[in-house]
């Protein structure tokens, strides 16, 4: 007999999780109508809503305006992005230690595909209790044959019954469903769990966030009967979005794409005051000076870094992610590319952050075509702190870096930072 | 890596001061003159304000001393 594994998509959601974090230790506002403030500089709409809030029709994304005039005692959380971002980065790290390949949608909402896992954790039961125990934080889990049901079928999760749709796991015969791809009665059980679901679970697809209330005046509200209207029909009204909506509620969907792993290097610097403009730059230097010299960096260049910010007055955080044109080890050309980020900022920081997501090749030095005694000694320079630093730590070789040198308190205007020549 | 370090970090001193705040001795060692004092306030708007005497002494055994007396929790501090 064919043994044929049918897809296994976990769903992993944890709800409100921008809210909840930003929150902090204030859980107690959550019992009241609660929004995310809209980020400093970007639109105008109010992003995740406290249940309360829900109560009085707010919804994320709603105008800022049209919250408070259905909501006046609506309060307002200032956003935590950098806040938000590491604790869900996190989480997927606890995730992948359990083997799971892990496609983040969100903050918040994660997939992974738990068909290699199931023979390690004793079937679907066992992968959920694993995630469980994994993530130490009371999530809602879903399972289904394809994304977007499992996402569904965590939303109607409760946190200790997770939803699981009929069928997964494997099978005797039938449509072999290989590489990632759906296969025909994959899709049926999946469009048969979400037809009697609403559309408006469509918001969890960012590109579909608008399709719901416009479906709705139109008087389709489930699933099912979005999927048994024509795709013509919705190509014409909606476009692409109508037809990718069309292809959900139909049970399809596209394969996972999985991040691949990665780690994750950070240095952090406490500002003694509200610092921006030269001082942030300064600041930067140091920290960008800092990561070249981590032992845990092995020669590599950076790919991607993310600058973050804590603001002054509890003003929440900021966070800026930053891809290099080409991969770089070079601290001056770091500085020149990232310096300019700083200027977003929309208020001083107590804290800056920067942090590598992505490395790139190791670093490596072309030889000139004529000789340059300054590159030799530059050479004979970076060589000797290399093995200065290998004998005596990362500390061995130092310069003095001016923070601040202007500040009226002494304290203030340098700081020692590794050397890099 | 730990933190950045800090460089003129203020560190504690002994300091035996006038009623009208000049030091008069600065671990053990008299003061022979006062070269110059300026007073230092900032962060006022914060609930962490800063506000510090600084005084610039010569001692009898001719070193040159910054010490700063912090206005808020009223220690003495010695700072280059």
């Amino acid at each position: 007999m064919v043994r044929t594994y049918v897809l296994v998509i976990v769903c992993v959601l944890i709800p409100r999780f921008a809210l909840t974090t930003a929150a902090g230790d204030r859980r107690e506002l959550l019992q009241a109508p609660v929004a995310l403030a809209p980020e400093p500089g970007g639109a105008q709409q109010v992003g995740e809503v406290s249940p309360a809030a829900e109560a009085f029709g707010i919804h994320p994304g709603m105008r800022l305006g049209e919250a408070l005039a259905r909501c006046p005692r609506l309060t307002l959380v200032p956003p935590d992005p950098a806040g938000v971002a590491d604790f869900w980065e996190r989480l997927l790290v606890r995730l992948e230690s359990m083997g799971a390949a892990v496609e983040p949608e969100r903050p918040g909402l994660a997939c992974f595909d738990a068909r290699g896992l199931l023979k390690l954790h004793g079937g679907i039961e066992g992968v959920l209790a694993a995630v469980g125990r994994a993530l130490r934080f009371p999530v809602r889990l879903g399972v289904a044959p394809s994304r977007f049901a499992a996402v569904a079928a965590a939303t109607r999760a409760r946190s200790r019954r997770p939803e699981i749709v009929a069928g997964g796991g494997c099978r005797g015969s039938g449509a072999r469903a290989g590489g990632g791809s759906l296969g025909i009665e994959d899709r049926e059980r999946a469009r048969a769990y979400l037809a009697t679901l609403p559309v408006t679970l469509l918001r969890a697809k960012a590109v579909l966030a608008d399709l719901p209330e416009a479906l709705e005046r139109l008087g389709v509200r489930t699933l099912g009967e979005l999927a048994d209207l024509p795709a013509a029909a919705l190509a014409d009204r909606f476009g692409r979005a109508g037809l990718l909506a069309h292809e959900l509620a139909r049970g399809g969907d596209s394969p996972l794409s999985p991040r691949p792993a990665s780690e994750f290097l950070r240095e952090a610097l406490e500002l003694p005051e509200a610092a921006s403009g030269m001082q942030l730059e300064r600041g930067l230097g140091l920290l960008i000076d800092r990561m070249l010299a981590r032992r845990e960096r092995r020669g590599r260049t950076f790919r991607a870094v993310v600058i973050s910010a804590v603001l002054v007055e509890q003003g929440g955080t900021w966070r800026e992610q930053f891809v290099f044109r080409e991969a770089l080890s070079d601290p001056l050309r770091m500085r020149l590319a990232l310096a300019p980020r700083l200027a977003l900022m929309p208020a001083p920081a107590e804290t800056l952050r920067l942090t590598v997501e992505r490395f790139g090749p190791l670093a490596s030095d072309q030889r000139a075509l004529l000789h340059d005694p300054a590159a030799a000694r530059a050479a004979r320079l970076r060589e000797a702190i290399r093995q200065t630093r290998a004998a005596a730590g990362p500390e061995a070789a130092l310069r003095v870096l001016e923070i601040d040198p202007d500040s009226r308190f002494p304290e203030r205007r340098a700081v020692l930072t590794p050397y890099e020549g | 890596m730990s933190g950045p370090r800090r460089l003129s970090v203020p560190r504690r001193v002994a300091v035996d001061a006038a009623d009208d705040g000049r030091p008069l001795v600065v671990d053990s060692r008299e003061v022979d003159g006062v070269r110059e004092s300026w007073l230092i306030e900032d962060r006022w708007w914060t609930e962490k304000p800063l506000r510090r005497r600084y005084w610039e002494v010569v001692t009898t055994c001719g070193r040159d001393e910054v010490v700063f007396h912090d206005l808020q929790s009223g220690r003495w501090w010695r700072q280059r």
